[in-house]
């Protein structure tokens, strides 16, 4: 009984997950979350990693389309160069539903479900405000530039941070959401700025890197806030490091992906608009202790 | 007894679903996108405030308008009933609801001098601030654009074109009040506006009309 119900599940088919590195814990949540979601719901899945590289994940494509992929769930590698391929996989019959990042088009992917990270930065950056006593001199870690992501957080902090004539930038880098490149870069704005109080941070991983950069110059009285709401800026802030953190909820997000995906398969639409926005939630010590794996228990 | 309550849960049910039926406007995707193009995001969501701020945005607020005590009281009995009767939000999983209310109270704190200005009115007469009312000129969050039907994410390139929107529609409603002067302490303010529900015992109002006095 129980076998002939797992043999009839799984005739629903291939569904490729294809997300950037699983060095970022981000990225594997999402690809774990899709790939548990989508098992469950009787699908066989291709698991891919396409490491931020548009050639790649172009090629990436070709395999789930030659394997006959019955969806795509993607977290895409640039918001121009993945129009292309995510069209290419349509004309074949194939809709992609995509997470975490959007593309510069609509009209082509069947969903597009990202966090709300303008509301998400403006979170951090109002508790970032209110750690630094509403001023101080900072530096900004900004992401990668192709990724729409970067912009919008450091828009959603901007929006905030400057209505405080006294908080003054110093210096603002992009570390391209790596943590041994934030490493780098935290040592040398250090060195120029030896004055400053606080860091805001486009993500985690960069985080995590200037965090070992101020923790190595004995610099752990520096502010340091992040974004995404991985374990080790949980751990950090619950050992009294980083200060906070904003909560992207990519693990629900990816099975949401996984579920419209099904929804669409078995009926035609998903019955949502294909831009959707996941609200953020700010994580500081008073709620770390609920966090784990990009989610947050009740 | 047990088919008065199936009745009654039957009506109440009717009475919802009716209620959460409402007329909007016919979405307009060509608008945005029509727009001259070369100009930046946010010359143009400013343009497009502009455009749709009397003949949509208003007229959605007008025809949502609750009053906030009778508001409050829904929110205590049933949030989500609340919300499916009286709220507008986006679509999708875990919008937070958004409301477009009218109030009166007595002004119990007032930041004037500040780039996000606010008032903080006292509007069920226990001496404490439970709504502010932004006056700006920087106005947070999203309220104002996520409350209007017409206005869908998927019509927008990007995040920050959309986050632009916001903006420029925070932007138009500062223009459109008359910011109150001197010492207001003490006086009634009347305020129209929106906000989006977080903790109902903190609202941060957007407001739409603004008036001072007495």
């Amino acid at each position: 009984m129980s076998f002939g119900v797992a043999a009839q599940a799984q005739d629903k088919g291939l569904i490729a997950i294809i997300t950037p590195s699983h060095d970022n814990p981000f990225f594997k949540a999402e690809a774990v979350g899709a790939e548990t979601r989508a098992k469950e719901l009787g699908y066989e899945t291709l698991v891919l990693v396409h490491d931020d590289d548009p050639n790649k994940q172009s090629e990436m494509f070709d395999t789930a389309i030659a394997r006959g992929a019955k969806a795509i769930i993607l977290d895409n590698a640039g918001a121009d160069a993945t129009v292309a391929p995510v069209q290419r996989a349509k004309d074949t019959g194939i809709p992609s539903f995509l997470i975490d990042r959007e593309i510069k088009e609509s009209g082509i992917a069947v969903s597009q479900i990202v966090s709300n990270n303008y509301q998400g930065a403006q979170l951090g950056a109002e508790k970032f405000v209110e750690l630094m006593g509403e001023e101080g001199n900072y530096v900004e870690l900004l992401g990668r530039e192709a990724d729409t992501n970067a912009g919008i957080r450091s828009a959603g902090y901007h929006d905030i941070i400057d209505q405080y004539p006294d908080m003054t930038m110093v210096a603002q880098q992009s570390a391209n959401w790596s943590q041994t490149e934030a490493y780098e870069k935290m040592e040398s704005i250090l060195q120029a700025n030896p004055d400053i109080k606080g860091v805001i941070s486009g993500n985690d991983t960069m985080a995590m890197g200037a965090w070992a950069a101020l923790e190595a110059a004995g610099r752990t009285d520096v502010i340091l806030v992040g974004f995404d709401g991985s374990n080790d800026v949980r751990d950090s802030i619950k050992a009294g490091g980083i200060k906070a953190t904003v909560l992207q909820p990519a693990y629900r997000q990816a099975q949401l992906a996984v579920e419209q995906a099904d929804q669409y398969l078995e009926t035609g639409s998903t019955g949502q608009p294909e831009k959707q926005l996941m609200d953020c939630v700010l994580i500081d010590e008073a709620n770390a202790d609920k966090l784990e794996t990009f989610a947050l228990s009740e | 007894m047990r088919d008065v309550f199936r009745l009654s849960a039957l009506c109440l049910a009717v009475a919802v679903a009716m209620a959460g039926c409402k007329i909007v406007p016919d979405p307009d995707p060509g608008e945005a996108a029509s727009a001259a193009s070369g100009q930046t995001d946010e010359a143009r969501m400013e343009t497009y405030a502009q455009e749709i701020w009397q003949p949509k945005v208003l007229p959605v607020i007008q025809e949502n308008l609750v009053p906030l005590a009778e508001l409050r009281s829904a929110l205590a009995a049933d949030t989500d009933a609340a919300g499916q009767q009286h709220g507008l939000r986006p679509e999708g999983e875990a919008n937070p609801w958004n409301f477009a209310v009218s109030g009166e109270g007595r002004i119990v704190e007032a930041k004037l001098d500040s780039r996000a200005a606010k008032l903080g009115v006292d509007t069920t007469g226990d001496g404490a601030a439970d709504v502010s009312v932004q006056l700006g000129p920087v106005i947070r969050g999203t309220a104002l654009r996520d409350a209007m039907p017409f206005i869908v994410f998927t019509d927008f390139r990007d995040q920050i074109e959309f986050a632009k929107l916001a903006n420029a529609l925070n932007a138009t409603a500062h223009a459109a009040i008359d910011r109150p002067e001197g010492d207001v302490i003490g006086q009634t303010a009347r305020f129209e506006g929106v906000f989006t529900l977080r903790d109902p015992a903190k609202i941060e109002l957007v407001p739409t009309m603004l008036e001072v006095g007495g």
